[in-house]
């Protein structure tokens, strides 16, 4: 073989040393040689074949095609041959006639038949024009090979190259022909065998089929009745496939055909719009009747273009469904629709023509006196109708822009039918709806008829409480529409109304309904204000509200103090609308989000701190801790925002207010004591209202960039003064866990300068605070919880002292009285909390949790299996349920058949939670398990027992591990097979028919699903 | 299924909303609003008794025999029509067409549904709405017999519509995506 790529052999000496072999006539040495020889070809570097071979071979080659023992190598060799582009028309002439004349398709194997399909293929790709002159003798000799195939692989090779002959070659004369090879198959109902080691499946096979359909214009006489045929009898899949076919098909068949055959084909098409067998099927039998509507008329689209009246087939099917929609109210009313709508989006001619029909028709019928309890319907259709027209505005975007849309010449008279509909409270929402879709079509309305839409909303929002309340979304949908357009509108008319809603004072106690229309209102503000001008004034009028309420005048202050807690809880409210409304600000990444630093967080700095001062002389609204946290996700998001130069110098303020307690730089706003008074927040006599103040600090310091250089002094020696703070000073939740963020946060992003703090918390700390078993527990379990932040903040950027931290928790877990403490804290260090997050700009790398529980886990496992130290064990069973719940599935699942005997042991502790905890994992495991594989199987006794005893009222006080349990027992028909199951089937029935029975309605429609299920 | 068709074009009204409208869950309305989900977890020993909003939750969304549609979207059944006494429960519903000879069906299902959703303590009756049938009482008695109940649920055919029927019946009034 080398010999020949290296001209030390050429083919003639080859063919001439094999010369006994290839002449003999004895089968089995003949077979042997011609194989031989077309490997030999077949390896062959092509430029080494030069013409003359390639002829001497063809001819060979051609000419053992007749025998049935050398036809295999001979193939073989052709094979190799028809890739070649030095073939002479003789040749190819000659392999083409060889295989017409002398292969019997019906006699030889799949694979053999393969290499038959494979030549004509390269003969195809290099030779094309030959074959083309062979003209009508190569189309009936490859009818003729091509017929009756039935391999999968074959036939996607069949069917390119019949796409090529229908596309490439005059088949004038044999079109039934190549329509009867290719149409026998349609549709393809073939199923991939299991393991099918060709991996061909049936959408290739499709494909490649409809492709070959879709090839000619000439087929298509021939093919509509068979469409016709299969829609009609075929099975679902077939319905589906014979759409999709057609809608490939019809373009190419043309608009001549479509025109003669749109009759038939649109009462097939209607019935499986009007009867659909599932919606799929509806929505394919939509498009495919798009498809025809648009070939027909594409063409004279030129010629129409003026003329409102369209001729012919699309005339006939929209009068046939605006005839349906005389009863808007009845079921068949809506495919009409959606057959209307279907006819907006093919072409314009059309689709005028269908609004000029369609809209007048609807609206007459809203004005019909006799009609009027149709109206919501006739509203819905209407709004769908708009929308339809909206987006078809949108496909001719790109070509005609700035074109009028096709219901500028109706938008009166919808309009005021949509006006009429939202004074009635039945018609209300389908008004709405329309009018939504009115204003988001581009070009449509002016701006009075925009204000003058806002002018009617608005009526909805100051009438009855109630019906506002049930059309209030589709209100705020409208009026956030509309303020993306034209947002003035909103400001000028909407927004006072709302603000005005809002009382100075927070209504008392016992007026519930007070408190839930005002937050109602707040809710409203939400949705509408995102928009940048709105959100402005938004910002201001809510700012100016809380000083009121935080900073009361006297008369109003002596009622607050008796009762502070409304006054906080309106407070409350106001802070959640604007953090609720700055983080969809944010998702929507909004370019004004920045300047709410000066604007906002300032102010909020400043009443927040006046308050804290003001606590020792009087009671202050703004002390509460709820406040503070929500004053506190503001903040983050707004620093979170800020380019880093900002941040550099507001980080300069934050650090001015903890080290020196000068707030001066950070707190502008209405109070104007702030500036001068100090911020003590380390020292032993600061109060704890003041104390609190932390967690505004935290808020901003967490989401720093790493390259923000912090003016703390020693940050060593800071983190470890914020420390001892946590343990000794702080004397709630916020405090200590705002101090653990801000140490987290500054370690995350500087540990590189902060070695000697690491180790000094490893040889030190933990000995002096964590194992040193004389402190009180409270101390200890502080100490724990700031062990995990500085695992957490190591662990997320994958620093390598990371696991040191985490393993060395392993050493209390034989402690009785912080054991469980330090267990749960191995699922805390893995749980995703909002601190360290991206949009944070906090050291994050990715898979850190797989990481960890790559080591942790196995570690877990080992000591839950160890009898030795019961307290340990029970221990690690706590942590490996707390660590499971919070890690995605993917990283423990190939660990699923050793936990399981574990979890069920978890199920016995004692402990409401952790018995919540490993149900949730079972639930978590289950998802995506199927009956035929299932891990739990073996376990079904165990668990369907263990879930049961869980799922009573008498035995298991809480409702979370009830609805937990119900839920497990729900999802187990689907995850284990039904002959596992079946002999507890009776059990579980009879059991849950009293959970039936449960106290809890949460727990009783878990109760049903599961006894449903069974 | 039978090939008559009762009702070729029904009335669709649209449904409520799933999760609007629990009188007792507005009037519990706390002073501070809740926006975890964390306080959602009382523990408190407060009996919630099954009402009417419940069965009716349980019922809406089985399919009519007929058509695609809820019983709730036909007005089959609706909320004021469930009466619950204290271990007694009676459904009453309105066929879409007073001939409509899949009453017996409807009824049916509402019934098969009910026997696996409740605490066997309750008796059941279901009613077609009087004046709404023209074979009201046949119907009534069908539906009430309990041996009629259950033979006709020993057919494999009819039980197998009946499970068509409650194919979707988890959903409550959720608009399945």
């Amino acid at each position: 073989m080398a010999d020949i790529s290296e001209d030390r052999a050429n083919l003639t000496n080859v063919v001439k040393a094999l010369g006994e072999y290839l002449t003999s006539e004895e089968s089995d040495m003949l077979q042997k040689g011609v194989q031989f020889l077309a490997m030999i070809v077949a390896r062959s570097p092509q430029e080494k074949l030069n013409s003359q071979s390639a002829r001497v071979l063809t001819s060979f080659f051609a000419g053992k095609l007749d025998d049935s023992v050398t036809i295999k190598p001979a193939l073989e060799g052709l094979a190799s041959l028809a890739s070649l582009p030095l073939l002479t028309s003789a040749e190819v002439n000659n392999i083409a006639q060889a295989l017409f004349a002398h292969v019997k398709m019906k006699a030889i194997t799949q694979d053999v038949r393969f290499k038959v399909f494979s030549i004509i293929d390269s003969l195809m790709a290099f030779h094309r024009d030959v074959l083309r002159s062979m003209g009508s003798q190569f189309i009936v000799g490859y009818i003729n090979l091509a017929e009756g195939e039935k391999d999968p692989r074959n036939l996607m090779v069949a069917f390119a190259i019949a796409r090529v002959i229908l596309i490439d070659f005059d088949v004038s004369d044999h079109v039934e022909g190549m329509f009867n090879i290719l149409f026998c198959y349609f549709p393809i109902t073939f199923r991939p065998p299991p393991n099918d080691k060709y991996g061909i499946t049936t959408i290739d096979l499709r494909m490649a089929l409809r492709g070959a359909m879709a090839a000619t214009p000439t087929f298509g006489p021939m093919a509509i009745p068979v469409f016709l045929e299969k829609i009609s009898a075929g099975s679902r899949v077939t319905k589906k496939d014979t759409l999709q076919t057609m809608a490939s098909c019809l373009p190419v068949y043309g608009s001549a055909l479509a025109r003669v055959s749109a009759r038939k084909l649109w009462n097939a098409l209607k019935l499986e719009i009007f009867q659909p067998v599932d919606s799929e099927t509806e929505e394919e039998a939509l498009k495919a009747f798009q498809v025809l509507v648009k070939t027909i008329y594409t063409d004279e689209e030129a010629a129409v273009e003026s003329n409102e009246d369209v001729q012919g087939f699309a005339r006939d099917a929209c009068e046939e469904c605006i005839q349906i929609l005389k009863e808007p109210e009845k079921s068949l009313a809506r495919p009409a629709t959606k057959i209307l709508c279907a006819f907006m989006s093919t072409t314009p001619s059309v689709a005028r023509y269908t609004i000029s029909q369609a809209v007048p028709h609807l609206v007459s019928l809203f004005h019909n006196p006799d009609e009027i309890s149709s109206r919501p319907a006739t509203l819905v259709l209407l709004a769908e109708l708009t929308n339809a027209a909206r987006d078809s505005m949108l496909y001719q975007a790109s070509h005609t822009s700035g074109a009028e849309p096709p219901l500028t010449p109706y938008k009166d008279d919808v309009l005021g039918i949509l006006s009429v509909g939202l004074t009635s409270t039945n018609t209300r929402n389908m008004a709405l709806a329309g009018l939504k879709a009115m204003a988001s079509t581009r070009n449509l309305l002016s701006d009075e008829e925009l204000a003058f839409i806002v002018h009617n909303v608005n009526q909805i929002i100051e009438g009855n409480v109630d019906e506002f309340d049930d059309s209030s979304n589709d209100v705020l949908e409208v009026l956030s529409t509309i303020s993306e357009y034209a947002p003035r509108h909103v400001a000028d008319q909407t927004l006072p109304l709302l603000f005005s809603s809002l009382p100075d004072q927070a209504p008392s106690r016992h007026s519930a309904s007070e408190r839930a229309k005002i937050w109602r209102t707040l809710s409203a503000l939400q949705t509408v204000c995102t928009q940048q001008e709105l959100f402005e004034s938004l910002v201001i009028r809510l700012t100016t509200k809380l000083d009121l309420l935080c900073f009361p005048l006297s008369e109003q202050a002596k009622i607050i103090s008796e009762d502070p807690e409304p006054t906080a809880a309106y407070a409350h409210m106001i802070l959640k609308t604007l953090a609720d409304t700055l983080s969809i600000k944010v998702k929507q990444r909004h370019a004004d989000v920045p300047k709410y630093i000066d604007r906002l967080v300032s102010n909020i700095f400043n009443l927040f701190m006046t308050s804290a001062f003001m606590s020792n002389e009087q009671a202050m609204v703004a002390t509460d801790s709820r406040l503070i946290q929500v004053a506190a996700e503001i903040v983050t998001l707004v620093v979170q925002s800020l380019p880093i130069q900002r941040q550099q110098s507001y980080s300069n303020g934050v650090c001015k207010a903890i080290t020196v307690g000068n707030v001066a730089d950070i707190a502008h706003g209405f109070q104007k004591t702030v500036s001068t008074r100090h911020l003590s927040l380390f020292e032993v006599s600061s109060t704890s209202n003041e104390r609190n103040l932390m967690a505004l600090l935290a808020a901003a310091i967490v989401a720093f960039y790493k390259e923000i250089s912090l003016s703390l002094g020693n940050i060593g020696e800071f983190l470890d003064m914020l420390l001892k703070w946590v343990l000794d000073v702080a004397d709630n939740d916020l405090q200590r866990y705002s101090a653990l963020h801000i140490m987290a946060s500054i370690l995350n992003r500087h540990v590189d300068e902060l070695s000697s703090f690491l180790i000094d918390k490893l040889d030190v700390f933990w000995d002096k605070e964590i194992s040193n078993q004389t402190l009180p527990n409270e101390r200890r379990i502080r100490a724990i919880s700031a062990w995990i932040w500085v695992t957490k903040a190591l662990l997320v950027r994958k620093h390598p002292l990371a696991m040191t931290f985490s393993e060395r928790l392993y050493n209390t877990f034989g402690d009785e009285t912080v054991g469980w403490e330090a267990a749960r804290a191995i699922g805390d260090i893995a749980s995703p909390d909002p601190v360290f997050t991206k949009v944070n700009h906090a050291e994050i790398k990715v898979l850190f949790v797989q990481k960890y529980v790559g080591v942790v886990l196995p570690q877990l496992i080992n000591f839950a299996k160890d009898n030795e130290d019961p307290i340990k064990q029970t221990a690690s069973l706590v942590a490996l349920t707390s660590l499971i719940k919070v890690i995605p599935r993917g990283a423990y699942v190939h660990q699923m058949p050793q936990l399981i005997p574990l979890l069920l042991r978890g199920l016995d502790l004692p402990d409401a939670d952790i018995r919540s905890n490993v149900i949730d994992t079972f639930l978590a495991a289950a998802e995506g398990d199927t009956s035929e594989k299932s891990l739990v199987s073996e376990h079904t006794v165990t668990l369907v027992n263990s879930m049961l005893r869980n799922s009573k009222v008498g035995e298991m006080t809480s409702t979370k591990v009830r609805i937990s349990a119900l839920r497990y027992l729900a999802v187990l028909p689907s995850i284990v097979r039904y002959d596992v199951l079946h002999p507890y089937k009776l059990t579980v029935l009879r059991e849950l028919a009293m959970v039936l029975d449960d106290p809890k309605r949460a727990v009783r429609k878990e109760a049903v699903d599961a006894r449903t299920n069974w | 299924m039978a090939g008559e068709v009762y009702n070729p074009n029904p009335i669709v009204f649209s449904t409520a909303k799933a999760a609007a409208g629990r009188q007792s869950d507005l009037l519990a309305h706390s002073l501070w609003i809740n926006d975890s989900s964390s306080s959602s977890e009382d523990e408190a020993e407060e009996v919630e008794a099954i009402d009417q909003d419940e069965i009716f939750d349980l019922i809406r969304s089985i399919y009519d025999p007929e058509h695609p549609n809820t019983l709730e979207e036909l007005r089959v059944v609706s909320a004021p029509q469930v009466t619950v006494g204290t271990n007694r429960i009676t459904v009453e519903f309105t066929p879409t067409v007073p001939h409509c000879g899949m009453s017996t069906l409807i009824g049916l299902c509402i019934r098969v549904r009910l026997l696996r959703s409740l605490p066997e303590r309750y008796k059941i009756d279901i009613f077609v709405k009087p004046g709404s049938h023209q074979s009201e009482n046949a119907v009534n008695k069908q539906l009430n017999d309990k041996e009629r109940v259950a033979a006709a649920l020993e057919n494999p055919v009819l039980l197998d519509t009946v499970e068509q029927c409650l194919a979707n019946v988890g959903s409550r009034g959720a608009i399945i995506v």
